[in-house]
């Protein structure tokens, strides 16, 4: 956000989360909210990461672990399914993939530059000494 | 509403301390938030009794210390209504750290300073360490002389401090004791005029909005933190004299009692005068017009408004004067005055040629007499027939020992 | 009063319209999220929030970003209890006057803190607040460090754990003062509900909270907030040091009823070894050297003693 002079902003360094009203926001999900330019929504902690969750929902059984357990709010999940990964918003801690409970985990750790889709074409095969 | 009126006399006997409680009842003010002491606890101690007896409709906290009542007094503008409590010395002390996040915040609330000495040694009696103490903590600071204007100022506090331009808190001054509990006539409005005055509390910025959430008190570093300040302090040096002027010019059209930000008694052609606070402003004007008639002419200045200090309008007063002494009712610790420094700031790029001197005086409530401020006056005239000051630039009154004076 | 949010399992729960947001600036696999996550989550209620200052506050409120989606304030690092004291004043006076806003809407008033907010600078404010019966709920996120300002040790910081201000050291295993009991002092102040919980048991989590909206009256809530930072861990291990915390004993979860009726919430099927808490996080890891490896066996009993005193407790109802 760009810094602005001392006569720009609101008294008191007081922020809005919203542009203009926001009704019913515990029955409003997140792409149906209007965010000012204040909510840390509209940031960005991306290059924090090093290494990046990948998910591969072939093996996903919607157990919604990786959204309780996600810090960041980086596991979105709609109609009790897993849709994907925040990548504005996920800093790569990797809790996702160790609380993951399938067998291979549906979500994985790759480093940043990693190609999705071909980590997904050599996704790990079962763990038969796991299982 | 579901609370009575109270039916006052024109003229009711109130103590300072009363005078301000009869104030916050007549404004309704919403939320209280109070930790005791001496000698300001009366003032809370009012809404309570109000608040028992059904004559206001509001919340009162007694919490466990004078910090948590600022803090709570905090959160409960931030939620969005009228919030006001009192306290004094060491009380202002503990809830010094939350003046100044209270004024960041730009959060509206009033408080009663009755102004009593700082220990260490304790003392409960009247100066002014606490005023000065938190002088830069960016509240608006008025100061009453006496019980009717205690009355007065929070009426005027209030609709100051929550002006939607200003948001800025306000404290009321009072000296302890020598006007918290010195009963005199004070003239009264009805609860319905004084409401009326007062307004109706609109919120900005409160919590309390569910359709509209809001962060307070935020962090700022290097890159944000001075422009909110320079914010604050642009607002503190720009609105709200204005601001005040016309709240006292209403104030006035109401009760045809005037207020200016600098009181002036007798100042038109003073060759001599006085400046000063709290209830010395009354006993300086008495022997004033005294030394008048023994050919001095002497004049009085006592600051209505302390912060923001009003610059300009005291070096206007002081233009044509010769000799001037700054009276502080705080030990300055090391320095030369408060109102020594600031007197000496304003006069200081004008074309005055005045004499300054400065006095430190009765620290934990030792009495200014009359002779004091006789041998005073007579030693401004001296300073102002010599065309110099003829004694050290600060000196002591009324201690025991040698005379003591320095710089 | 308003419904509880029906939350019969995770699925459902993933259904919640998060009000915490991410690029907050905690550190990445920090548990003070997952807490407010599951904390915020666990009512469709309107929200006035505060918060002591410390790293969950430093990290969601810096200029010119906020992280919160609910009304929030932070004043100091001591009163962020009363400042939500403050705020659910005004609402009772703006209730009884018919001046609030949305007057349909039931609130609820929470206040977030650290162990260092909560148990040392902030304790007066807390017990003011608590013994002064506001319908406001305090959070302490546990973390047993002043995390925010580098690991200094506070009240929390258990024995033999190593803080900057009481580090191991040739002569010294770091932290010589036990843990302040702080579950049994809010609850003795006969607050309605004390609950100790922990984020990787959301469900006795989300129970507890609900309940600690559901009753009029203070709530005092200790959630154990392992730290990656000060703990020495990794962070992709966070919930796996939560897991070691509750099934260790180290953090019992339990909840004390209106001061005085004890119910013990989880107990775990397989008890883990405290020495296995322990040799998980950097922060203890002097203890296995020989010469202080009694600590240990210390630990161990300590853990062993309050578990039988919580069941004791239990049992006699008290």
């Amino acid at each position: 956000m760009a810094k602005k002079g001392w006569d720009e902003f609101e008294i008191g360094a007081m922020l809005r989360t919203f542009d203009g009203k926001i009704d019913n926001i515990a029955a409003t999900q997140q792409e149906d909210r209007a965010y000012s330019q204040n909510s840390s929504y509209t940031a960005s902690v991306a290059d924090w990461r090093l290494i990046k969750p990948v998910f591969n929902k072939d093996y996903c059984i919607d157990c919604q672990f990786c959204w309780i357990y996600c810090p960041d709010v980086s596991i979105i999940s709609r109609d009790k399914k897993l849709v994907g990964v925040d990548m504005d918003h996920c800093k790569g801690c990797g809790i996702c993939v160790e609380v993951c409970p399938t067998n291979p985990k549906s979500l994985l750790m790759f480093p940043e530059q990693a190609d999705e889709e071909s980590v997904i074409a050599n996704w790990p095969k079962k763990d038969e000494e796991e299982a | 509403m579901a609370f009575d009126k109270m039916e006052l006399k024109d003229i009711e006997v109130w103590d300072g301390n009363y005078a301000a409680a009869q104030a916050m009842r007549q404004a309704q003010v919403d939320v209280v938030a109070a930790y005791p002491i001496t000698p300001s606890t009366p003032i809370v101690e009012g809404y309570a009794k109000f608040l028992a007896d059904g004559y206001i409709e509001g919340e009162f906290v007694m919490v466990e210390s004078e910090h948590a009542a600022m803090s709570a007094c905090i959160g409960a503008a931030a939620a969005g209504g009228r919030v006001a409590t009192a306290t004094s010395s060491q009380g202002l002390a503990l809830m010094s750290e939350t003046l100044y996040q209270a004024s960041g915040m730009r959060l509206p609330i009033v408080l009663n300073l009755v102004n009593r000495a700082l220990a260490s040694p304790l003392n409960v009696n009247g100066d002014h360490s606490d005023m000065y103490m938190i002088r830069d903590s960016g509240w608006i600071q008025f100061d009453a002389f006496c019980p009717q204007e205690a009355y007065d100022l929070n009426l005027i506090a209030f609709k100051v401090s929550e002006d939607h331009d200003i948001r800025l808190p306000a404290i009321v001054n009072q000296d302890g004791f020598m006007t918290s509990h010195t009963a005199q006539g004070v003239k009264t409005l009805s609860d319905d005029a004084a409401y009326g005055f007062v307004g109706e509390y609109k919120p900005m910025n409160d919590m309390l909005d569910f359709e509209h959430p809001v962060t307070h008190g935020v962090q700022t570093e290097e890159d944000w933190h001075f422009e909110h300040k320079a914010r604050q302090h642009n607002d503190l040096m720009t609105k709200v004299m204005p601001k005040i002027q016309t709240v006292f010019k209403d104030f006035e059209k109401l009760t045809g009692r005037k207020y200016t930000p600098v009181e002036k008694y007798d100042m038109d052609d003073a060759d001599v005068c006085v400046v000063c606070l709290g209830t010395s402003v009354e006993t300086a004007r008495e022997v004033a017009t005294e030394m008048r008639a023994k050919g001095i002419k002497a004049g009085v200045i006592g600051l209505r408004v302390i912060r923001p200090f009003p610059f300009f309008e005291i070096a206007e007063a002081l233009k044509n004067v010769k000799a001037i002494a700054a009276l502080d009712r705080s030990s300055p610790n090391g320095a030369a005055g408060m109102l020594f420094n600031e007197i000496a700031g304003a006069l200081f790029n004008t074309g005055t040629k005045a004499l300054l001197s400065g006095f430190v005086y009765g620290l934990g409530g030792r009495d200014l007499t009359k002779a004091h401020l006789v041998a005073l006056f007579n030693e401004l005239q001296a300073n102002a027939d010599a065309g110099k000051v003829t004694t050290k630039l600060q000196q002591f009154i009324g201690v025991r020992g040698p005379k003591l004076a320095f710089l | 009063m308003s419904e509880m949010k029906n939350i019969k399992n995770l699925k459902e729960f993933s259904t919640s319209a998060d009000r915490f947001e991410g690029a907050n600036l905690l550190c990445p696999g920090c548990a003070h999220s997952i807490i407010v996550r599951e904390v915020l989550n666990a009512t469709n209620d309107d929200l006035v929030l505060s918060a002591s200052t410390g790293c969950l506050e430093v990290c969601t409120a810096v200029y010119p970003y906020t992280s919160w989606d609910a009304s929030w304030i932070h004043i100091g690092f001591e009163n962020g209890s009363t400042a939500v004291a403050g705020a659910e004043t005004m609402y009772k006076a703006l209730k009884k006057k018919g001046r609030l806003k949305q007057p349909e809407r039931t609130p609820k008033f929470v206040s977030f803190a650290g162990d260092g907010a909560s148990y040392d600078i902030g304790f007066q404010w807390i017990s003011g607040c608590m013994e002064r019966g506001h319908n406001i709920m305090h959070i302490v996120l546990d973390n047993e460090v002043y995390a925010n300002t580098g690991g200094q040790r506070s009240s929390s910081t258990p024995i033999g754990s190593s803080a900057t201000t009481s580090p191991e050291g040739k002569k010294s295993y770091g932290e010589k003062i036990n843990k302040k009991d702080m579950m049994t002092i809010m609850a003795a102040h006969g607050i309605p509900y004390a609950a100790q919980v922990s984020p990787n048991k959301w469900k006795d989590m989300v129970k507890k909270i609900q309940h600690g909206f559901a009753v009029e009256g203070p709530v005092f809530i200790n959630a154990v907030s392992p730290c990656t930072t000060e703990w020495k861990f990794d962070p992709k291990d966070t919930m796996h040091i939560a897991d070691l915390a509750t099934d260790s004993l180290v953090f019992p979860l339990y909840e004390i009823i209106n001061g005085q009726e004890l119910n013990i919430t989880y107990r775990p099927k397989n008890v883990v070894p405290v020495e296995e808490y322990l040799a998980a996080q950097g922060r203890f890891k002097h203890l296995f050297k020989d010469e202080y490896k009694y600590l240990i066996k210390e630990w161990q009993d300590r853990v062993d003693e309050k578990w039988a005193y919580l069941q004791r407790r239990e049992e006699a109802r008290v």
